[in-house]
């Protein structure tokens, strides 16, 4: 393979984690039953949150104006990420995904229902490139469920967004409504950072809370390592052998070691899991998928071993964050990758990934 | 070197920063109530507008757990990774030999303030 990065910006790009917002909780209230409005701008009542972030989330430099919030403009946002950039398609992740972690199990449903319709309402009709995530709280697997079969056919929802802090590891099968709901509506599952350590979920580090935001971020993907690991060795992959999973903000250098992992202990622990026809790994790379950002920024060619260790071509998928702090500029990490290794990550796995070339343009001429 | 006549003197105030186009380079201009700052507008990391981030101060070096603020207003944090520089040298505080964002002298003459190119 030619290892040579590529300075070329002509291929297309499709952006797996762009972040709309809301201008404030107030726009939520058409689409949320009366009964909620009185907590919805409450002081931390809507979405607990707690660790402090010396860095805002949002970067100071991409707000619309008027003192508006990054990302809760979609024209400006359009302008400021999918035209400067030439980016074909952004997935839309959204802003709630602290939802997970509400006490109130129906009120995080709400919310994120709500959310979901102002995102159709104000986002989707604006251009042509958005394609939606349907959020679900997950304190309720059922609620969730219900919301998916809710929006599932909306021609422009391409997937349903699980955000990663949970009590309980995913793999569990409390949690296959959901996944029962994503497969009748064929749409992929996404899991996004958000929700850890924060409410009613299990600690940020798994030996407790951290002192500090630095301490915290650098820990953040054993959520990612600890859903991955438990959706696999729950067999999750035979239970809907369709599903597939795609893991957001989470960093990439962690799959391999993971991987080898689970590869390893299967000769040894198989017994347990007698439900698990492959090898872990094969499941992996079978079913899920991985986003660049925040991508680890080792020098390039300890990288681009790491992308082939994961086996980059077909797992990873390229993402910007926009308009968060950490996000990625797409110049930034395509440029770091050789020809063809570029095009799939850059576009071709998420086209895949999202039938974006096939029945995407099928379904949105099936009236459900 | 040339002399860029970049604005006049009270038209940026403490504190902020105005961004300018010098001869095809965004350029940021500082004032920190005493001295004008000539900063190129380009984080070296990802190249993100580095003078729409924040001016400050940090935390200096300590032992474990003791914290000390200081070099308040000498203290340029990027408005995307929070990446620092500081706005005397242009160096990053991480990594001042690697990481370094152009910074240009600036006099005031005639009410003038004059960016040095």
């Amino acid at each position: 393979m030619d290892l040579a990065p590529t300075k070329s910006k002509s291929s297309s790009i499709i952006d797996c984690d762009f972040h709309q917002t809301l201008k404030s909780f107030e726009d939520l209230k058409p689409y949320l039953p009366r009964v909620w409005w009185p907590r919805l701008c409450a002081p931390e009542a809507t979405l607990p949150i707690t660790i402090f972030k010396p860095i805002p989330l949002s970067r100071r430099d991409a707000s619309p104006g008027k003192g508006l919030p990054p990302g809760s403009d979609p024209q400006y946002a359009i302008e400021d990420a999918l035209n400067r950039y030439n980016i074909s398609k952004a997935v839309l992740t959204g802003s709630l995904l602290t939802v997970s972690a509400h006490n109130n199990p129906d009120y995080a449903a709400a919310i994120a229902s709500a959310f979901n319709d102002y995102t159709l309402d104000h986002w989707i009709p604006t251009d042509d490139r958005f394609l939606a995530s349907i959020l679900v709280a997950t304190q309720d697997p059922v609620l969730a469920a219900r919301e998916i079969d809710r929006l599932g056919s909306h021609p422009k929802v391409v997937q349903v967004l699980l955000p990663v802090g949970s009590r309980e590891p995913f793999g569990q099968r409390r949690f296959y409504p959901i996944y029962e709901a994503a497969v009748r509506n064929n749409l992929v599952v996404a899991i996004h950072g958000g929700g850890e350590g924060d409410g009613i979920n299990p600690p940020i580090s798994a030996v407790g809370q951290p002192t500090t935001n630095f301490e915290r971020h650098n820990i953040l993907a054993i959520h990612h390592m600890s859903q991955l690991n438990s959706i696999v060795c729950e067999g999750v992959f035979e239970t809907f052998p369709t599903l597939k999973v795609i893991f957001i903000e989470g960093g990439l250098a962690w799959v391999p070691h993971l991987m080898w992992r689970m590869d390893k202990n299967f000769r040894g622990m198989r017994n347990e899991v007698p439900w698990l026809k492959k090898k872990p790994s094969e499941y992996i790379i079978e079913h899920c998928r991985f986003t660049t950002q925040p991508i680890e920024e080792p020098d390039n060619h300890e990288l681009i071993q790491m992308l082939s260790m994961m086996r980059a071509e077909k797992t990873v998928l390229f993402a910007t964050d926009y308009p968060h702090w950490d996000n990625d500029s797409p110049t930034f990490v395509l440029n770091k990758l050789p020809g063809e290794l570029r095009r799939r990550i850059a576009y071709e796995n998420a086209a895949e990934l999202y039938e974006l070339n096939h029945s995407h343009v099928e379904k949105e001429g099936v009236s459900r | 070197m040339r002399k860029y006549n970049a604005a006049e003197v009270g038209e940026i105030e403490v504190g902020d920063c105005k961004i300018l186009n010098i001869e095809g380079r965004s350029i940021g201009i500082y004032y920190d109530g005493e001295n004008y700052f000539a900063i190129r507008n380009v984080c070296p990391h990802e190249q993100a507008e580095l003078c729409k981030g924040t001016f400050t101060g940090t935390t200096l070096a300590s032992k474990p757990h003791e914290y000390i603020y200081g070099m308040d207003g000498e203290i340029l944090v990027c408005p995307w990774h929070g990446w620092e520089f500081n706005v005397k040298t242009g160096q990053s505080l991480v990594d001042p030999n690697k990481y370094k964002v152009k910074v240009y002298d600036v006099e005031v003459e005639n009410n003038r303030i004059v960016v040095n190119l």
